[in-house]
């Protein structure tokens, strides 16, 4: 279901950078990406690595929660198959995945945002040619639909906070002069408005200035409604201009 | 009641590794505004002696109860800023580091911007399990000054010596009738082209007499519990079994020559076509005679690729030891991946020998690569003087072995080099051949819990840091047992392992790392789960609960993972300080309730 509610998101998305999660285990995966780092082998910035000390240690439930709070991808990568520092924590863990797997699938989310995969102290080649290639895929695949959901409700319960959305709200309990099919729109479109607002807001609060196309990137939001909403917030007083990045100009909260 | 986590962070540039890439001080001002975080500086290099006062002063004049260090790999780092946190009176389990240079600054280095961002995000995750992390005690244990050698070769005989004389009891087993390992049955040794004997028969008669080393022959191992400083052992020999109990273990049980199969490259087909081993035994005993020609081909059995992934998935469910009894069985016929080291130099060593006995005897040596390394150089510039052939092969067009009417033998080869198909008669045809892992390895290796690569050889603790340590706290391994070794090498690391033990024994104490399993009895209805799982055997069930018994437990955390009623967790690796981590990556505001 959540997936059809961010299908315009996530196409808006497409250019988006994803966020992924690796639990690499110390022996091995950990070691792989250090030595990535000494070889100098380049890859995209859009990993963050959790040492854990064997991949068996792995509870299903750390999967789970890291897509719940919103990661784009989840990776797991452990000693290849008799590699285990601890004889066979990987095996453990490989079993373990079959099941994993099959939860993730029928939440909703696409399995092949969560992946298992076996990198050595000695392959940091491989490590680096390995996030290359998830970053693309999960980048293929669009934002986290947790991560989009969080945003949006957030920003949700921000604009039932604002005074503009409060007041409309508010207003429609006492006797209105217009016609109430009108109202309804009017209050629509202006709820709409502010979740929006609070959608940017909230970016710029997380991530410091930011462009319009940066906006658009985390919020999935069209780039010509983020300019509309910018205009309205800097008359309000609550963003401006921040300097220029690439020849675009920044926004930042006042 | 806890106290108020104050936070310090340090921020490295190690010279321009990272500061050439991340904005530090950028990163700096960050730390400073996250929640719990008392003080944040950076330092040109902070692993640096003034680095690390500028740590330790920093402690005492902001009164900070943790430290994170944002600089290189923990794997290498951890343990100084750890003992500098001592010294400081912080407990050292009190420390985290982000890993902001292998982890970024090296693999982003044409992205200043986003590695900067990434920076941030990383000393973020760092700060929030800094905030849970908990003071730990590490396990100690008294260990017994008595060692056990499995293996009485040139190896074993080495460290079993090198500890006897510094006063330690040794006992030192050997399966075979006789000590002295493969050396004994080799000939000559290069470069030297002294007898074997001059090396091996020395030690034996160290060995023998000495009145602190035991020495059993046809004796082996049949089981072995217990941990570090106290192992139980129990042997089997020719004067029935007997248990020992011993404070460290050394393993340096060897390794094996590999036969070709039947029919490769006409092995066991003509009689004249022999390993190296068998020339050696050959010239040893001068069966050679003034042959015209001899063809040496290098590399048989051994070099043969990377173990395919797709092989080992054919058996992804199988535990490490099913597992390779498979690969061994595969490989018996295709050959071993790896380079054997030694076969170079050993097939230069016997045709020097061949050369120097009959000058008029041609000597051809098909090679692939060839590794001559260090001295050895002279000793092929040696060979090359007299005049033995050196002919270069490719890569997938093997040399072919045949027969010819008049019962000489024929080579038929590609030379590299010229391009040209050439044929060489030969009296004798001689296969270079790799040492492999001993059948008995695996049995051997799932007692003492030591894993096994996928070389089929055991495994050290780390290739370059800790070349004689296994990951079992108090075993040890030495010569061919973790892979080929030519005998100055097996010395070298016999030596190197007792200098380890020895080290455990003279302390008479050892501590163990505190990452292990914590049982909430609360919670444990003594199901057993946990002894099941767990490789080392260190959870027990006793009066209805699992008790972990700390000494034993290497920090794995499987039990944790599989615990049905989630009573188990890991001592600085507990499910809060893992997700913690993500938790402050993808929602940074959730900082502010850690540890609240």
């Amino acid at each position: 279901m959540a997936k059809d509610v961010f299908e315009e998101e996530k196409k808006a998305g497409k250019e988006f950078e994803p966020l992924i999660v690796a639990y690499c285990c110390n022996w091995c995966s950990y070691a792989g990406a250090d030595l990535a780092g000494t070889s100098r082998f380049e890859y995209p910035t859009n990993i963050r690595i959790v040492r854990i000390m064997c991949t068996g240690r792995m509870d299903p439930t750390f999967v789970l929660e890291t897509l719940r709070m919103g990661a784009d991808g989840v990776l797991i990568a452990g000693c290849h198959p008799g590699d285990c520092h601890y004889q066979k924590g990987n095996y453990m863990m490989e079993k373990r995945f079959d099941y994993i797997k099959k939860a993730v699938n029928s939440i909703g989310i696409e399995p092949e945002r969560v992946r298992l995969e076996w990198v050595s102290a000695s392959e940091g080649g491989k490590w680096a040619a390995l996030i290359r290639e998830m970053t693309e895929q999960i980048r293929q695949l669009g934002p986290s639909p947790f991560r989009l959901m969080r945003r949006k409700t957030n920003a949700t319960i921000d604009a039932f906070k604002s005074q503009r959305l409060r007041w409309i709200v508010g207003r429609s309990q006492v006797k209105v002069e217009i016609e109430e099919e009108k109202y309804r729109q009017v209050a629509d479109s202006i709820m709409q408005e502010e979740i929006e607002r609070h959608m940017i807001t909230g970016a710029l609060k997380e991530k410091g200035p930011l462009t319009v196309e940066e906006i658009s990137q985390l919020t999935g939001l069209q780039p010509s409604r983020i300019v509309q909403h910018i205009i309205a917030l800097r008359r309000s007083g609550i963003v401006n201009e921040a300097g220029m990045k690439n020849r675009q100009y920044l926004y930042k909260l006042i | 009641m806890k106290e108020e986590p104050r936070i310090g962070v340090f921020i490295c540039h190690c010279g321009i590794n990272i500061g050439g890439v991340v904005n530090v001080p950028d990163v700096t001002e960050y730390a400073k505004t996250l929640p719990h975080v008392a003080y944040a500086e950076h330092n040109l290099y902070t692993c640096s002696e003034a680095g690390l006062a500028a740590i330790k002063e920093a402690i005492k004049e902001h009164n900070l109860n943790r430290v994170v260090v944002a600089s290189c790999t923990p794997r290498t780092h951890e343990p100084l800023f750890r003992a500098t946190c001592k010294e400081a009176d912080l407990n050292p389990y009190l420390f985290e580091m982000a890993n902001i240079r292998e982890h970024c600054s090296w693999v982003h280095m044409h992205e200043p911007e986003k590695a900067t961002e990434k920076a941030k995000d990383i000393v973020r995750m760092a700060v929030a399990k800094a905030v849970l992390l908990e003071p730990q005690t590490e396990p100690e244990v008294e260990v017994k000054d008595v060692s056990l050698v499995i293996g009485a070769g040139v190896a074993g005989m080495t460290a079993a010596l090198s500890m006897a004389n510094q006063g330690f009891k040794v006992y030192l087993i050997e399966k075979e009738k006789e000590p002295g390992g493969i050396t004994r049955k080799l000939y000559k040794l290069y470069p030297t082209l002294a007898d074997s004997s001059e090396v091996v028969e020395p030690l034996i008669e160290a060995v023998k007499p000495h009145k602190n080393i035991e020495l059993m022959m046809s004796t082996t191992l049949k089981d072995v519990s217990g941990y570090v400083g106290n192992f139980n052992v129990a042997l089997t020999g020719p004067t029935g079994d007997r248990e020992i109990n011993v404070g460290t273990i050394i393993v340096a049980s060897g390794s094996s020559n590999y036969t070709p199969p039947k029919g490769l490259y006409q092995y066991g087909v003509y009689d004249h076509v022999i390993t190296q081993r068998e020339l050696d035994e050959k010239i040893r005993k001068g069966e050679i005679g003034k042959p015209e020609r001899i063809v040496m081909i290098q590399c048989v059995g051994a070099r043969k690729g990377e173990i395919n992934p797709s092989e080992l998935e054919a058996f992804p469910k199988s535990d490490t030891a099913e597992l390779l009894r498979k690969i061994l069985k595969a490989r018996k016929d295709e050959g071993w991946p790896y380079c054997s080291r030694i076969c170079c130099m050993n097939a230069i060593k016997n045709a020097i020998l061949v050369k120097e006995e009959s000058p008029q005897t041609d000597v051809v040596i098909l090679f692939g690569d060839l590794r001559v390394y260090k001295e050895y150089e002279d000793f092929y510039r040696r060979a090359r003087d007299l005049e033995v052939r050196f002919i270069r092969q490719i890569e997938g067009v093997p040399p072919e072995i045949a027969q010819v009417p008049e019962g000489k033998l024929q080579a038929l080869a590609y030379d590299a080099l010229s391009g040209f198909e050439v044929t060489f008669p030969a009296d004798w045809v001689v296969l270079s051949t790799p040492l492999i892992p001993n059948r008995d390895e695996i049995t051997l290796a799932r007692m003492l819990k030591i894993p096994i690569g996928t070389d089929g050889f055991m495994m050290e603790a780390h290739l370059k840091l800790r070349p004689v340590d296994t990951n079992v706290d108090g075993v040890f391994i030495a010569g061919t047992v973790s892979g080929p070794k030519d005998v100055s090498e097996s010395i070298i690391s016999g030596e190197a392992a007792a200098a380890r033990a020895s080290i455990l024994m003279g302390n008479r104490k050892v501590r163990t790392d505190a990452i292990t399993a914590v049982v909430d009895e609360e919670l444990c209805i003594g199901c057993g789960l946990c002894e099941e799982i767990c490789p080392y055997g260190a959870p027990k069930i006793e009066e209805g609960k699992s008790k972990v018994r700390e000494i034993l437990c290497r920090g794995c955390g499987s039990c944790a993972a599989e615990c049905p009623r989630r009573a188990i967790t890991m001592r600085h690796f507990g499910d809060h300080q893992i997700l913690v981590q993500v938790k402050a990556l993808l929602i940074p505001e959730s900082l502010k309730e850690v540890g609240a």
